[in-house]
């Protein structure tokens, strides 16, 4: 349960709040470098913290991230000829660089210097790994460019997908911090998706569907470990690192690609969930990458043309009664992004905390709560740097693996936790 | 015409969900198990809370090991000092939290644990001032009390337990 302040301190990322002020001390996932393919490509319309911009490429390849509406009378730049350097409104042929300087204003004379006078707010976007990035905080604060682990592997090795979420970051967060709802929600699919099945860690989840947790509070956030029985007295250990504000990687099964989430708000009633896939030592295979381009593990099927998942709210999330009473799905929604978005967006649009009665099994979801409330109070009055924002933090690894039961997974896992370069997962 | 799930999922449906107690204040016993938590128990009691209680588990010596059961009659104080019975404390709670300072003995989470076991309570361990201890310590509090939490939580700082007793409607 939170206190209603609690929840709107959480949930409120706009400008101006205290936890849009944590997410804009780090780089965030905005487009997909394939957004912007090529140089003088169309601009794309970007919500991200509750600010409405427009990210184009130049003519040189430079990105770009601006305000959504010219300075002059407040079309959308959507509209723009990216051409010749620049973005120009189609209106009356103002035009604008990647830092959103006005560069012509052609109803004035060069001279006047008028179109120097013009400004629009920009932020920096780079590229990194198959992501555009993006920094929204003072420029003086600016982290070193993002380590994410998916991000710095060869190409080949890596694949992303997003998707809208109808619902606020929090919750759709929250959904990947808990480690205790893969042995319902999505028990139907273990044993047969693509990127998950053959895994003899599967078999553990199966059998055993009152995990135990461990949590261990790291420098950049939390290390949350669910053990469940193994043969002979041991413990089949789950390891989900999350770092703050809102990243986390799902512990691997057999040699499947590793894969994991961001939920970057778009506003306050919806986000984006970002997905990624990568493997530490070999490139993906066709096989796999046409699986997480159909949709399988944790990515999805789109609306043609768009990022909306195809099962969505509109059409009941494709709900098969007759599957769940058969027991194919456990929920009666297929895949295991629409199982969690669709139970994640009936909560509303911003769930209602003041009413939940969590578990002490819940302790992971609290304690993230907790870091976060703490690290935006410490930014906001303090201007202390918050967890996460350090490269170093960023390093990390998810685990599966079966240990002695004396043995904690922090002292177990200790190496295989450190995302290390040419080194494989350590998984079961 | 739309779904019904998108009609359902809006801001002003949610003005519409039901507006009432639908839980009843859970009966949470917290127990210090040494010195340094409870310190740390006993500040923490004297917040006002609804349904928390808050103990200490006094020394370990000269009590008969568990399963000898009437020696567990003695095995909690409150915090004014006096003798509670165990068992009635735990058949009356809805979950056990044991607090630890790392690098302590834990062993008295051992006779918790087995009454908790007894009266299928749940049991949640939290281990405090982790920051100020080394690993080696931290692991050997881990290992003390695995077998006897089915959470068990490693907080930076002590507030965290009372931010997680809030969280649980204590």
């Amino acid at each position: 349960m939170l206190r209603k302040e609690q929840n709107d301190l959480l949930t409120q990322s706009g400008p101006g709040t205290p936890m849009g002020q944590l997410f804009r001390s780090y780089w965030l996932p905005v487009l997909m470098a394939s957004e912007l393919a090529e140089n003088e490509c169309p601009p794309v319309r970007v919500k991200i913290l509750s600010e409405r911009l427009l990210a184009f490429r130049d003519t040189e390849g430079r990105y770009g991230l601006v305000d959504e509406f010219c300075a002059h009378r407040g079309v959308s730049l959507w509209f723009g000829r990216n051409e010749e350097h620049g973005l120009r409104c189609p209106y009356h042929g103002w035009k604008y660089d990647v830092t959103g300087q006005c560069i012509d204003v052609p109803s004035e004379p060069v001279e006047s210097g008028f179109c120097k006078k013009i400004k629009l707010k920009s932020y920096p976007l780079i590229k990194r790994g198959p992501v555009l990035w993006t920094y929204m905080g003072p420029a003086d604060k600016q982290p070193p460019l993002p380590e994410w682990e998916f991000a710095t592997v060869p190409a080949e090795q890596s694949f992303i997908s997003k998707r809208l979420q109808e619902c606020n970051w929090l919750q759709a967060m929250e959904g990947g911090i808990d480690s205790s709802h893969v042995s319902f929600l999505h028990r139907g699919d273990l044993g047969t998706d693509p990127l998950f099945k053959g895994a003899k860690g599967n078999q553990y989840n199966l059998s055993d569907t009152r995990p135990h947790f461990e949590v261990v509070e790291q420098p950049g956030g939390l290390y949350i470990g669910a053990r469940r029985n193994a043969e002979n007295g041991n413990y089949y250990w789950r390891i989900t690192p999350w770092v703050m504000p809102t990243f986390t990687m799902i512990p691997p099964r057999a040699d499947h690609p590793i894969h994991g989430h961001f939920w970057i708000p778009i506003d306050d009633e919806n986000c984006w969930a970002w997905t990624y896939d990568f493997h530490p030592v070999r490139a993906l295979t066709e096989r796999e990458v046409q699986a997480m381009k159909d949709g399988a593990g944790v990515h999805c099927k789109y609306v043609p043309g768009t990022f909306r998942p195809l099962a969505n709210k509109d059409n009941d999330y494709l709900m098969d009664r007759a599957a769940q009473k058969a027991g194919k799905t456990y929920s009666g929604v297929a895949g295991f992004a629409s199982q969690d978005a669709s139970l994640q967006e009936s909560m509303g649009p911003v769930c209602d905390r003041t009413k939940e009665n969590l578990v002490s099994t819940d302790n992971g979801i609290i304690m993230a709560r907790h870091r976060l409330m703490r690290a935006a109070k410490a930014l906001v009055e303090k201007g202390v740097k918050p967890p996460g924002v350090d490269p170093e933090h960023q390093r990390v690894r998810s685990v599966s693996i079966v240990l002695p039961p004396d043995q904690a997974f922090k002292d177990g896992a200790r190496e295989a936790l450190i995302g290390r370069p040419g080194v494989a997962q350590t998984t079961v | 015409m739309q779904s019904e799930s998108a009609r359902m999922t809006t801001a002003a449906e949610a003005r519409y969900r039901i507006d009432y107690p639908n839980s009843k204040p859970r009966a949470i016993k917290v127990v210090a198990l040494d010195p340094p938590s409870e310190a740390v128990v006993k500040r923490l009691a004297q917040r006002p809370w609804q349904q928390a209680t808050f103990f200490t588990a006094p020394k370990l010596e000269g009590v008969p090991k568990s399963g000898d059961g009437p020696s567990m009659k003695a095995w909690l104080s409150d915090l004014a000092g006096r003798t509670k019975d165990l068992i009635d404390e735990v058949a009356t709670a809805d979950l056990v939290v044991m607090v630890s300072s790392a690098g302590t003995n834990a062993e008295a989470a051992a006779v918790i644990a087995e009454a908790c076991n007894v009266r299928k309570v749940m049991t949640t361990a939290l281990i405090i001032g982790s920051e100020s201890k080394s690993d080696e310590e931290l692991s050997k509090s881990l290992a003390a009390l695995r077998p006897y939490a089915s959470m068990l939580v490693i907080a930076g700082n002590d507030d965290y337990i009372e931010e997680m007793l809030v969280a649980l409607r204590a």
